[in-house]
């Protein structure tokens, strides 16, 4: 039993390097073979002229090979120095981390949200009855449909312009100003989600409550709560950690709407800003750790399931 | 119950999309609701403030600036932190700043002379060696001020407050230069020791100006807080701390700063006209500019490279709807680059007024641009290509009408959507505009100077034709621009100009769409703003505060 876990925590680890390795040659080659050149955000606001223009080439080893570039990159990260933004001329860490910070928030946040109310309602639907289980499903069809940026518009009009209740824009002076600031980006982010996560729990609930085991502790006379928590809850869990497991990565990448938005100085607006001026060494960063949190969370979420329940290990292997 | 909340929410909601996404009027017609303006309700700034603020957060419209530096780039930040030698005002006339005063003493040199009370933020006294150490910067190639520097044989230091210019030409246009950017005037000693950084968040700048940078007070990614400096020459400022944060989000801006949570912004989009006349937190106020949008040739081959084709397609759009449908009825029609507000205040301004007004004004005439099109013999079965940044709606909208003009004259226009770095490129990269025939954009004078402008499109390329894409080169443009340039009174200067724009203007290297109009939202508790286009070249803070 404990071997299984630590067999999986290695296999992941062993998985998790080897793809931010092949991530980074990917997001290398990508940004240096897409059309535009970063000489304009190099230069500032200058005019370059050609003189400048070979300078500015030649400080930044424009003109090297790709594969020697990379090389030069990878030796710089292994040594902790991810570079300099061509556009802000300061270190890329300095810039990316307190924006991280944002954004970080912003998708804890929504996380409560997806499982106080996802989470929530998917039990609710799967336990409470045919009434409640089809309205879950109509409210949640609706909130598959709602895109982002509609929610924020829509929140945004009823709770800050007619209710007045929460600001509309900028991350707030930190603390629980910035818990007021990042509520409703977290709404608007977690809409979509919250509809997801009640489908999954939903549906792996249902599974599991129709299972056989569960029919036998039924018939033994084992209370329903007991049954609920411990067969059907339980064995429900890790699928639904699975899934949240990418979900929770992929809001990472959605929160970038949510961030343009409520004018939050997170990532994901970053990103944007960085891949539209040509900024590589800040798309690289921003790129690069969107793929760790993505391979980290996934990792993190199968092993939970195993923790919680081994014999899924097996089984319950995803990608 | 709660199923029926959120369905009548989202129709709501859907309503309110709407109304933010499209709040251009539809009919794109004389049928807007939009009052017109005329020019007298135009106000290059409000009074003066009489009462301290002790904070008061502002949007850069145009996003976070890569630098500071008033070398590399005009943001609307730099005013405030940095003097120039001489003061711009609102009305675009020029007076005495840090400089007492700045004169040709003969035609090839310009005597500064200095305050001498003026220190920077660190207390050290403003020097001679600071001035001339400031305008040696510009002679750089990587100044954007460069072009007003090129004449320039020194710049010495000829006493403890005067600094000495000599060129080896005349070049009149080089006073109203120090009225911008290429006057302000920066530490030595802080300069030099931040070398290639300075004006970074990291290095900083070591100023004279109405507010502070002080370290640590831009948070990159964040906001830039700058504070009233109490020792200013000029008396401080009543704004206490003045933030700057970044929402480049059109309707993200709106509702922030309509709801008050944002106390001002410069430049706010001309399509949410009608969310800012509604009741919220503070008023659109419309001053006068030099900004406008047009669009010119970016090829020397084929039908945007002949004038009387883009003379066609200006015959074929209709001015008074490309101001309703792009800027909301927040402009006006402008004859040619340069708009009347540029000379409104020079000595010689009657000549110049007399030269625009001599000019054709724009009018639709199909009929004779289809002639236009046919007798220009170019060959027009191929699609011409317009390229206009993307992501921005007006540059969309203004797409679409001169594609809709070219249409109804035989032309096909294709459009060409770019992105900010891609188009970036166009300007100094010539295989950047393979494949485009015609480049739109907005741009605007930071200061006084009629040549400025038309020198980057008329003049052939070594004369400082930067932007002259198509080739264009006629002997008397030339020869007028020159002996304005280089006439050593004003009159001359004007008489000169006004002959080279009598010619250059119908041949419309830069066919112009429309002035538009310095648009400014700010708090109804606030006053003392500058709120005309002298935003990129003066302290427009130093009089704001509370009412």
């Amino acid at each position: 039993m404990h071997t299984l876990v630590i067999r999986t925590l290695l296999e992941r680890l062993g998985g998790l390097l080897l793809t931010l390795f092949l991530s980074s040659v990917v997001i290398f080659s990508a940004l240096l073979l897409t059309p535009g050149d970063p000489i304009a955000a190099l230069a500032g606001g200058a005019k370059p002229n050609p003189e400048l223009i070979t300078q500015i080439r030649a400080e930044y080893h424009l003109d090297d090979p790709i594969w020697l570039r990379y090389v030069q990159w990878l030796g710089g990260v292994m040594s902790g120095d991810f570079g300099r933004s061509f556009v802000y001329k300061t270190d890329v860490l300095d810039l990316v981390l307190p924006r991280f910070g944002v954004t970080f928030q912003l998708v804890l946040l929504t996380v409560v949200f997806i499982l106080i109310f996802g989470v929530g309602s998917g039990i609710l639907a799967a336990t409470r009855g045919a009434v409640v289980d089809r309205t879950v499903a109509m409210v949640t069809a609706l909130g598959m449909a709602l895109p982002t940026f509609v929610v924020a518009i829509l929140v945004i009009w009823i709770f800050a312009k007619s209710l007045g209740w929460f600001p509309v824009f900028g991350e707030g002076s930190g603390g629980l100003d910035r818990l007021w600031h990042l509520v409703l980006p977290a709404v608007s982010l977690s809409v979509m989600f919250i509809a997801y996560i009640s489908r999954i729990t939903r549906s792996s609930l249902v599974a599991q409550l129709h299972s056989e085991h569960v029919e036998t502790a039924r018939v033994r006379g084992i209370p329903r709560g007991r049954i609920f928590r411990v067969h059907v809850f339980r064995n429900a869990v890790p699928q639904i950690l699975a899934i949240s497991g990418t979900t929770v990565a992929g809001l990472f990448a959605a929160a970038a709407i949510a961030e343009q938005a409520f004018g939050l100085g997170g990532i994901g607006s970053l990103l944007t800003e960085a891949a539209a001026r040509k900024d590589l060494p800040v798309v690289q960063l921003v790129s690069l750790l969107l793929v760790t949190i993505f391979v980290v969370l996934n990792a993190v979420a199968d092993v939970l399931s195993a923790v919680i329940d081994p014999n899924t290990v097996t089984t319950g292997r995803r990608a | 119950m709660h199923r029926t909340g959120l369905i009548a929410g989202l129709a709501l909601g859907t309503a309110a999309l709407l109304a933010v996404t499209a709040c251009a009027p539809r009919d794109g017609g004389s049928g807007t609701t939009a009052a017109p303006i005329s020019a007298d309700q135009l106000v290059a700034s409000l009074p003066a403030a009489t009462t301290a603020v002790d904070e008061v957060t502002w949007s850069v419209v145009e996003g976070e600036p890569a630098t500071l530096d008033p070398g590399a780039s005009a943001t609307v930040i730099t005013p405030n932190l940095c003097d120039n030698l001489l003061a711009l005002q609102p009305d675009f006339s020029i007076e005495a700043g840090v400089a007492t005063s700045a004169e040709w003493v003969d035609p090839v040199t310009f005597v500064i002379d200095l305050r001498d009370d003026v220190t920077f933020w660190d207390g050290t006294p403003m020097t001679a060696a600071d001035v001339v150490y400031s305008l040696q910067r510009n002679q750089n190639p990587a100044s954007q001020w460069y072009a007003a520097f090129v004449l320039i044989s020194s710049i010495e230091q000829t006493g403890d407050h005067q600094v000495t210019v000599r060129f080896t030409a005349p070049d009149l246009g080089f006073r109203d230069a120090i009225a911008g950017g290429g006057g302000a005037v920066i530490s030595k000693a802080f300069g030099e020791a931040a070398g290639p950084a300075l004006g970074t968040s990291d290095a900083g700048l070591m100023c004279t100006g109405p507010y502070e940078l002080a370290e640590g007070g831009w948070t990159p990614g964040s906001e830039i807080v700058t504070t009233a400096n109490p020792d200013y020459w000029g008396g401080a400022p009543l704004v206490e701390t003045l933030r700057y944060v970044f929402v480049t989000d059109g309707s993200t801006l709106t509702t922030a700063l309509t709801e008050g949570e944002i106390d001002g912004a410069y430049n706010v989009s001309p399509g949410s006209r009608s969310a800012f006349e509604a009741d919220g937190a503070g008023s659109l106020i419309l001053g006068p500019s030099t900004a406008s949008f047009s669009f010119g040739p970016a090829t020397s081959e084929g039908p945007a490279a002949n004038p009387q084709i883009r003379q066609a397609l200006s015959l074929a759009i209709d001015r008074e709807q490309y101001l309703d449908t792009v800027l909301n009825g927040l402009g006006e029609v402008q004859k040619t680059i340069v708009p009347p507000f540029t000379f409104g205040q020079t000595e010689a301004h009657d000549i110049y007024q007399a030269g625009y007004d001599a000019l054709a004004t724009p009018e639709v005439d199909l009929e004779a641009a289809t002639a236009l099109v046919e007798e220009s013999g170019e060959d027009v079965s191929q699609p011409i290509v317009l390229a206009v940044p993307a992501g921005a709606k007006e540059f969309q909208q203004t797409a679409a009408i001169v594609q809709g003009a070219g249409q109804s004259i035989g032309l096909t226009v294709e459009i060409n959507e770019m992105q900010p770095a891609d188009f970036g490129a166009m300007f100094y990269d010539p295989a950047a505009r393979d494949g485009i025939d015609l480049v739109a954009t907005q741009g605007y004078l930071e200061t006084p100077g009629v040549l400025g402008y038309p020198s980057l499109f008329m003049l052939p390329e070594d004369q400082g034709g930067v932007f002259n894409w198509s080739g264009y080169s006629n002997d008397e443009v030339t020869a007028h621009m020159n002996a304005a340039r280089t006439a050593t009174d004003p009159e001359t200067a004007a008489d000169e100009f006004v002959a080279a724009q009598a010619i250059f203007a119908p041949d419309q290297l830069q066919v112009t769409l429309a002035g538009s109009y310095q648009l400014t939202y700010l708090s109804d508790d606030l006053t003392g703003a500058v709120t005309s286009i002298a935003i990129f070249s003066s302290p427009w803070a130093l009089h704001l505060g509370a009412k």
